[in-house]
């Protein structure tokens, strides 16, 4: 900047200005170019593929494009595939408000009341399911969950009555509860750890009693855990397949199921399959605007 | 639709599940390769892309075939590479819709042969995506039982060679259902009994189908009223039913949480064989009896070692020996008299023709797929 104050400088170093300025384009292009490059061809083309394809009524593989319309998302208002984005919304909200309900506790003890050099050893067995596959994971509760499963046998030899659970919309909350608890903890540990204790002090000094310590200091604080830890978990159970196909029962269509049918069943009707793709599509992007709306904020407000 | 995953024994269920998985991983490939033009999965200007591929595969004589899980085990293809040179290299599929989809999206171009459903033949047919057979060039289709001498599903058999059979039943514990199942009907006359103790397919047309069957209307009903009538039943059925299960369910039936399954032969047959507590018993009214076979894509490299494998495969030796060991039945008539007796006389694996000719083979049902697809959603999500 302060070269240009006298012409002959300017002029001496306009080339190096430029250089400077093109490398200062190119830099984040060659740190952003290949993500970006990825995105763009697995994430954005597609995407607009699908977006396309689904403007296309009852388009089949093998048939050209005769015109375009919204009658695939019009099709979607009919009440039986609205019962069927209802039960996928119903899957995934009741996951995540039982994953947030078991995961904080655990999170809140690991991160403040776990001793220290524990920690990260307790928070690795935490993880550590997760390094198997899903599928097979699933296929092990239905061990545990059928009528003459682990459960029960535990059950009748403690006197209790035995419950039958597979096959139940139960049995798709506790498998995907299950299968996705260790991201809900994950992230509500790396909120609470940065914790700032001296606040719950302060307030405890002050008069308040733990209970409103808790939910006035700590909940406040960890607010945008809670809410990327909920997204997190609305979103990967929203699309769910494997849960609800293997441990869901007879009435278990949810809105992933319903695409793959649409795509692999007999009515091959790939637009329609497009169009429920998009409405999966919105129905995870307006979470996540929700969470860039809320999920920041509050934090300000209180620190 | 999903169809047969193929085991060979109850207790290779894990075996199943890793295949599910494969053919899980085959479904994605299909859909993510879709990277269609105007014309959606066009067969047609796809078939170039992979030229090169083709050219080298015939220079290393390499034979890529996409198949049913465990329709061609390592014992086939051992003898088949002995008897010609060429390596064979096999790729499974876990449903005709997973394989045509890979196929119309280009991601098939790589593969000889192709091991379609009857129904799927006269779709594919239709698609203009099978080739024409040169008979001159096979030897040994003559000897095809009447049945399959010229199949409703492909005339003179000219795109296609019938290559294994079965049907659809019921494999029930008969320790615990002392009156045995003999047709549909019995799921609704005991549904108290049998109350979330029973499966029935993950697969519209022969779950619909057999509701159809039970009501006396076709398997390949197109009637708006008759199809709804079969809706109808299947849902009044529904809260007896534990789940609609293709695979999987093996285990839940050997514990006993599963009193009866509707199963494919295939599946069901093997079980029956190895614990006689389980029976596999074939509707009187009528089951559906699929054949599966041989055909070879338009877009095909290799197509000389293609015919070696169908002439391979058409020697009624080999044809019995697979039968032994995979508990399917064979079309081939002259490959019964080399069948061991016990096989042979399993009623279950070679019904007898009364009631075969009963069973009703699954055709493609044109416009009418829609109206079986949106009462599915409707029954499994009410």
């Amino acid at each position: 900047m302060a070269q240009g104050v006298s012409p002959a400088g300017a002029l001496k170093s306009a080339p190096a200005n430029a250089g400077q300025k093109i490398r200062a384009i190119l830099r984040p292009l060659g740190l952003l170019g290949p993500p970006g490059v990825w995105l763009v061809l697995m994430m954005v083309l597609p995407t607009l593929l699908i977006g396309e394809l689904s403007l296309v009524p009852g388009l089949r593989p093998g048939q050209p494009i005769e015109g375009y319309g919204l009658l695939n998302y019009l099709r979607i208002l009919e009440p039986t595939y609205l019962r069927v984005l209802q039960r996928s919304a119903m899957f995934a909200t009741g996951t995540t408000v039982l994953c947030l309900v078991l995961g904080f506790p655990v999170a809140y003890w690991l991160a403040l009341k776990a001793p220290k050099r524990w920690r990260n050893f307790l928070l690795v067995l935490f993880i550590l399911p997760l390094w198997t596959s899903s599928l097979l994971r699933t296929y092990a509760w239905i061990t545990l969950l059928r009528p003459s499963g682990v459960i029960n046998l535990v059950l009748s030899s403690v006197g209790l009555p035995t419950q039958n659970l597979m096959n139940t919309h139960w049995a798709v909350y506790i498998g995907m509860t299950y299968s996705f608890l260790p991201y809900m903890v994950l992230i509500l540990y790396a909120s609470l750890e940065r914790l700032d204790l001296r606040l719950l002090e302060a307030a405890a000094d002050l008069g308040a009693n733990p209970r409103l310590v808790f939910w006035r200091i700590t909940v406040p604080q960890t607010l945008p855990g809670i809410a990327a830890g909920c997204l997190l978990v609305f979103v990967t159970s929203l699309g769910d397949f494997v849960v609800p196909t293997l441990l869901g029962g007879p009435t278990s269509m949810t809105i992933s199921r319903l695409i793959y049918n649409q795509f692999l069943g007999v009515a091959r009707n790939w637009g329609f399959g497009s169009a429920l793709s998009m409405v999966l599509i919105l129905m995870v992007s307006m979470a996540i605007a929700l969470l860039l709306k809320y999920g920041d904020r509050n934090p300000e407000i209180y620190s | 639709m999903p169809r047969r995953l193929h085991r060979n024994s109850p207790l290779l269920s894990r075996t199943s599940r890793r295949r599910f998985l494969q053919g899980s991983a085959a479904a994605l490939a299909g859909v993510g390769l879709s990277n269609c033009g105007r014309t959606v999965g066009g067969e047609a200007e796809t078939a170039p892309a992979e030229a090169d591929g083709a050219v080298a595969d015939k220079a290393s004589g390499e034979l890529r075939i996409y198949t049913w899980a465990d329709y061609t085990d390592d014992e086939l293809a051992k003898q088949f590479t002995e008897a010609t040179g060429i390596d064979v290299k096999i790729d499974v599929y876990d449903s005709n819709e997973t394989m045509l989809a890979k196929l119309q999206a280009g991601g098939g171009d790589s593969y000889s042969l192709i091991y379609p459903s009857d129904y799927m033949v006269t779709e594919m047919i239709g698609l203009g995506m099978l080739t024409e057979l040169d008979k001159s060039r096979l030897v040994g289709l003559d000897k095809m039982r009447e049945k399959w001498a010229s199949p409703v599903y492909d005339s003179e058999n000219s795109h296609s060679i019938p290559f294994s059979w079965g049907t659809t039943g019921l494999l029930y514990n008969s320790e615990v259902l002392t009156t045995p199942p003999t047709d549909w009907e019995y799921l609704w006359d005991n549904r108290e009994i049998l109350a979330r103790k029973m499966t029935m397919l993950d697969d519209v047309r022969e779950t619909m189908g057999a509701v159809l069957s039970s009501l006396g209307y076709s398997y390949n009903a197109t009637d708006p009223a008759e199809i709804e009538a079969a809706y109808e039943k299947l849902l009044d059925l529904k809260p007896s039913l534990a789940s609609f299960k293709s695979f999987g369910w093996q285990d839940e039936l050997l514990s006993g949480d599963l009193l009866l399954s509707m199963v494919y032969s295939v599946e069901g047959i093997p079980v029956s064989l190895e614990n006689p507590t389980f029976k596999y018993v074939i509707p009187e009214s009528g089951s559906s009896v699929w054949t599966d076979t041989i055909a070879i894509p338009t877009s095909a490299p290799n197509v000389d070692a293609a015919y070696e494998w169908m002439n391979f495969n058409l020697q009624p030796r080999v044809s019995a020996e697979t039968v032994e060991r995979l508990f399917f039945a064979t079309p081939n008539g002259e490959a019964m008299a080399m069948i061991s007796e016990d096989l042979l006389n399993n009623k279950n694996l070679f019904p007898p023709e009364d009631l075969l000719a009963k069973g009703e083979g699954i055709a493609p049902v044109g416009e009418a797929n829609a109206l079986y697809d949106e009462y599915w959603t409707k029954v499994t999500s009410a």
